[in-house]
């Protein structure tokens, strides 16, 4: 069986709509830039929303606070995808969101005061647990009952997808929001810097020079639906999902394994889900976060599937930087927009392929093109890789 | 589902203590985690780092696996309300505080999927991995996607949740909830779910359901019942608990089951005995097994976890002969 997209958000730093990211990835515009909105004391390079946190409770009506700017991204990105849908009793509804720092860009202002014993507000740690994020986009929604949050570090996007469609299979739920939202902190920003994989110019995924990765913030969310529920709302099917899984690479706690192992595993499995085979992917939109490790072990994966018949393949980090746990959702979007559009996006800032395996990436915006499935790849801290097939509805 | 093993570390006397649930008293206010000799179970370079939440989960995983015979789980299915917050505080600290370059590892052991992950590593799993974080009902989540894998045609699912006290905690707590002051602690509790019946069954899990924002809570746990054919009568014994740990006025066990169906001496605040971790509802589930492993005569035990007012999770417990 598929399941239906019928619903498409995002915010991200190269639009604050589904239209503005699909207008600047045909532009090829980067979202990357030094850090404004984040208080830092440095220059780093980041892919902000470009948008403060007033100006997003003004554009959303948000009245009751403390709310987290991951929140207010999360509910940008799922009021687009709910759009004019409606709540029927006889459409069981739910929502599941994905998130890996939660409210941490409250806590972590909390935290500075609290530790200069600087009068800290404790009231904002309401907001710090990641269940919090999804509650408060669930009430402004009007949603109730199966209201869930995945954190599986950079994968939980894609796992949030996986998760609605599963219960949509087995009948639990008829129609589910589905997505991720992570905003930029300085928790992550030091993290990820402390794991020396940051990189201070442009991330450069699939290229022999790259050097780490660029972070970002943003958020995005599908509407998924099962037959019966189309049926009753008589929303549009943009694509279906058609493959989905989930392996574990077991091989370290944040580096990925030289053999792709894990990686591997989620791609052949979502494509045998699929039922496609390999040869049927139109393209990939590949985790390539532009680290050594993750590139290269996601490219002997690719190798390892589709053997000389490496399909298109594409980093879109470089538009947008690697978003965490919003990652995989924002990649979603951009899956469905390929096959909506006929698009395959180039790979910004690549220049030579990586020694080990000679891959090289689309490196200009494709159209026109039959993209009739794309295949979305996330990896992530702890071993978690997750890929989704993403297929024309037939 | 059957639960073919289930192992706590927690602060009562739970681990690898088989009728457990006879004996344990509630808490008192000074109570400390009761640790296992975790060198049994964890290797010791890789003890040395880890926090105690991911000791607890590791060791009570493990404990669970070999407890069930089962080498290789299918899936390793984990839930945590608030994560590994020692070393999420850790890193807040050292960034925040040090000027330079950072040690990595309390970011690294931050994550929340770090449990589920150093479960994997530990036993070289490769099969399905995943963590929900939905606050109080974050371990509801993970049975429910637990039995969404033996729908999908697995045999056995590891399947827990672990939370852990850090002293911040009290003063977060003191700070948001003046009174009554909270019984703050830790645990961990796993269990290995088969989709077959075997001789190492202890129970059944007959349905988990959950309401989050939850509007009438009365109503939810009426469809619950009549959606498992019982009738109040029929439920030999209600775990609970309650947001207001201390009164039972406002509590949606008391008011439903004993107000209304004066059934008061099936009642059982479980946070008394686990004492306050947002997923204590796994400890309650372990508990239920026990009492229903040493009572065969308990068919239908019922959990209603309403630990936050605006969620509300009924797990339905059943010995095997019912």
């Amino acid at each position: 069986m598929a399941v239906r997209i019928t619903g498409l958000g995002i915010v991200s730093a190269i639009g604050l709509t589904v239209a503005e990211n699909l207008y600047a990835l045909q532009n090829s515009k980067s979202g990357i830039e030094p850090v404004q909105f984040l208080e830092t004391g440095k220059d780093y390079l980041v892919g902000e929303v470009k948008c403060s946190n007033e100006e997003l409770v003004d554009r959303l009506g948000v009245r009751s606070k403390p709310v987290s700017r991951t929140s207010l991204l999360g509910l940008a990105a799922a009021r687009e995808a709910w759009g004019n849908n409606r709540h029927a009793s006889e459409i069981r509804t739910g929502i599941i969101s994905a998130t890996s720092v939660g409210g941490m860009d409250k806590t972590e202002k909390f935290y500075r005061y609290y530790l200069d014993r600087n009068h800290p507000d404790f009231n904002v740690l309401k907001c710090h647990d990641s269940g919090n994020t999804t509650e408060r986009i669930a009430a402004e929604l009007g949603i109730s009952g199966y209201i869930n949050t995945l954190s599986t570090a950079c994968s939980s996007g894609a796992n949030a997808i996986m998760l609605g469609a599963r219960l949509i299979e087995q009948g639990k739920l008829d129609r589910v929001l589905v997505g991720g939202t992570d905003a930029l902190t300085n928790f992550t920003l030091n993290g990820f810097r402390s794991l020396m994989i940051y990189d201070d110019q442009w991330c450069r995924p699939f290229d022999e020079s790259r050097s780490g990765l660029n972070l970002g913030e943003g958020a995005a969310f599908l509407l998924l639906e099962s037959d019966k529920s189309a049926r009753l709302t008589g929303n549009t099917t943009i694509c279906s999902l058609k493959g989905w899984a989930n392996a574990a690479d077991a091989y370290h706690q944040t580096a990925s394994s030289p053999d792709g192992k894990g990686a591997t595993m989620a791609i052949q499995n979502a494509i045998d889900k699929s039922g496609f085979n390999a040869l049927d992917i139109s393209y990939v939109n590949a985790h390539g976060t532009g680290t050594k490790n993750n590139d290269l072990s996601e490219s002997v994966a690719m190798l390892n599937i589709f053997g000389d018949n490496i399909p298109e393949f594409s980093s879109t980090k470089p538009f947008t930087g690697h978003t965490l746990a919003a990652a995989g959702a924002i990649e979603a979007v951009y899956s469905v927009l390929a096959i909506q559009n006929g698009l395959i996006y180039p790979n910004l800032n690549y220049q030579n392929p990586i020694a080990e395996t000679g891959l090289v990436p689309s490196t200009e915006l494709r159209k026109g093109q039959p993209v009739l499935a794309v295949l979305s790849n996330s990896f992530g801290f702890g071993g978690n890789n997750s890929s989704l097939v993403f297929a024309v509805n037939k | 589902m059957y639960i073919s093993a289930a192992s706590t570390v927690s602060h009562q006397p739970t681990f690898q203590n088989d009728g457990f649930s006879k004996v344990i008293e509630p808490l008192g206010e000074s109570s400390e985690l009761i640790s296992p000799n975790y060198k049994e179970y964890i290797d010791a370079g890789l003890l040395r780092r880890m926090s105690k939440i991911l000791r607890m989960s590791v060791t009570a995983a493990k404990d669970c696996l070999q407890q069930a015979d089962v080498e290789q789980p299918d899936a390793i299915v984990v839930g945590t309300g608030l994560g590994c917050l020692h070393d999420t505080e850790k890193f807040l600290n050292n960034f925040l505080t040090i000027e330079g370059l950072l040690p990595p590892t309390s970011f690294i052991q931050s994550t929340h999927n770090t449990i589920a992950g150093q479960i994997s590593l530990s036993i070289g799993n490769h099969g399905y991995n995943m963590t929900h974080t939905q606050n109080t009902l974050s371990f509801e989540h993970a049975l429910i996607d637990g039995a969404l894998l033996l729908g999908e045609g697995n045999s056995h699912i590891l399947t827990g949740a672990a939370d852990e006290y850090i002293e911040f905690l009290d003063e977060a707590a003191a700070q948001l909830h003046p009174r009554p002051k909270l019984n703050l602690t830790s645990g961990a509790s796993f269990f290995v779910l088969s989709g077959e019946k075997s001789e190492k069954s202890v129970a059944r899990i007959q349905d988990v359901q959950v309401a989050g924002l939850v509007q009438d809570a009365d109503a939810a746990i009426g469809t619950f019942l009549s959606d498992n054919f019982l009738n109040v009568s029929e439920v030999d014994l209600i775990l609970y608990a309650d947001f207001n740990a201390g009164t039972s006025k406002e509590s949606v066990a008391y008011e439903y089951f004993n107000a209304h169906y004066h059934a008061d001496s099936k009642l059982i605040n479980y946070t008394k005995l686990s004492g306050l971790y947002p997923t204590n509802s796994a400890f309650a589930a372990h508990y239920a097994a026990d009492r229903i492993k040493h009572h065969p005569e308990l068919k239908n035990v019922l959990i209603l976890n309403g630990l936050n007012k605006d969620n509300l999770g009924l797990t339905l417990i059943q010995s095997l002969e019912a």
